[in-house]
């Protein structure tokens, strides 16, 4: 009776600590003090025939600062920004426009929704362009994608 | 009898903490520079087939210039990712990679008409499918007449 009872008490004592320590797992977990994301630098990353001079993250807005490094000019058809939350972020993407070779561009999306785009918290953003160089006669459109990984702040 | 416990149980507890102590450093600096070494590696690849599509380009305009029956014979290291290689309407190189966030067209565009064996060109575009492996590669840029130059990979 009494080996039982020790045995018992020993296993008790374990399933204890273990819910506490699964507990406070838990609620470190929940209040983000695993997301080592937030540590990362905030980065525009695109290929360098886009170069990303900058950046800015505001509540209803994502801006992007593009410089034209392909040596033509070209015609910007469409622009999208997406992320991989549920629902994703929709914006009011900018115009189709005309680009000049090595001239920088501000692009801004706006009235953004969804995607978890919270002020303080931190976001990765996918932009999609697809372009046509004007001198080009088949005007073949092509695609090209870049990230932006970087906090949301208040304007 | 009892103090022996006492020193084993502290040991233990010592253990514990130290592994405890390496692992909450080791785990989030292993996630940290994954993630930058990831980033990075996508910046390298850029700078790669930057450097690969202008030399080709650069090689294309000289050969022009010098004549028909001109050639040279580069070689490039394709690097990983490229998924193909086009030249469409004789005066864009496009390379297809992926990365990360989605597949991006990588374009150099020649002021000299360029083109490769007809066999691959269907209209207007001709496939380079010898470009969309890795590793490294001859090839061969030739001005075959007066009017435009062929890339070749041998």
């Amino acid at each position: 009776m009494k080996k039982s009872q020790v045995a018992l008490e020993f296993l008790s004592t374990y399933a204890f600590a273990f819910i506490i320590i699964t507990i406070t797992i838990g609620a470190l977990y929940y209040f983000g003090i695993f997301d080592f994301s937030k540590y990362l630098p905030q980065k525009c990353i695109f290929p360098s025939q886009f170069k990303c001079l900058d950046f800015s993250l505001k509540p209803t807005e994502v801006r992007i600062k593009l410089v034209n490094n392909l040596g033509e000019n070209i015609k910007v058809t469409s622009l999208q920004i997406t992320n991989d939350a549920v629902p994703p972020i929709s914006c009011t993407p900018p115009a189709s426009f005309d680009w000049t070779y090595a001239t920088e561009k501000d692009l801004a999306f706006t009235s953004c929704t969804g995607g978890a785009y919270i002020v303080g918290e931190r976001v990765e953003l996918r932009v999609s362009m697809s372009y046509y160089a004007l001198d080009t006669p088949s005007k073949p459109v092509h695609l090209i994608n870049g990230k932006i990984n970087g906090k949301v702040i208040s304007s | 009898m009892e103090k022996s416990y006492l020193v084993k149980s502290q040991s233990s507890l010592e253990y514990l903490l130290v592994v405890a102590l390496t692992f909450a450093i080791i785990v989030p600096t292993t996630y940290l520079f994954y993630n930058y070494s990831k980033e990075s590696s996508q910046e390298i690849i850029d700078a790669q087939i930057t450097k690969l599509g202008t030399s080709i380009i650069d090689a294309a305009k000289t050969i022009f210039y010098s004549g028909q029956g001109s050639k040279t014979t580069l070689e490039i290291n394709i690097p990983e990712n490229v998924e193909s290689a086009q030249i469409i309407d004789g005066r864009e190189l496009v390379f297809n990679i992926t990365t990360s966030f989605g597949t991006s067209e990588i374009v150099f565009f020649s002021s000299v008409n360029i083109t490769t064996i007809s066999s691959n060109c269907i209209v207007n575009t001709c496939k380079l499918p010898e470009l969309a492996s890795s590793g490294l590669k001859k090839v061969k840029i030739e001005a075959v007449s007066k009017d435009f130059v062929r890339i070749e990979v041998i």
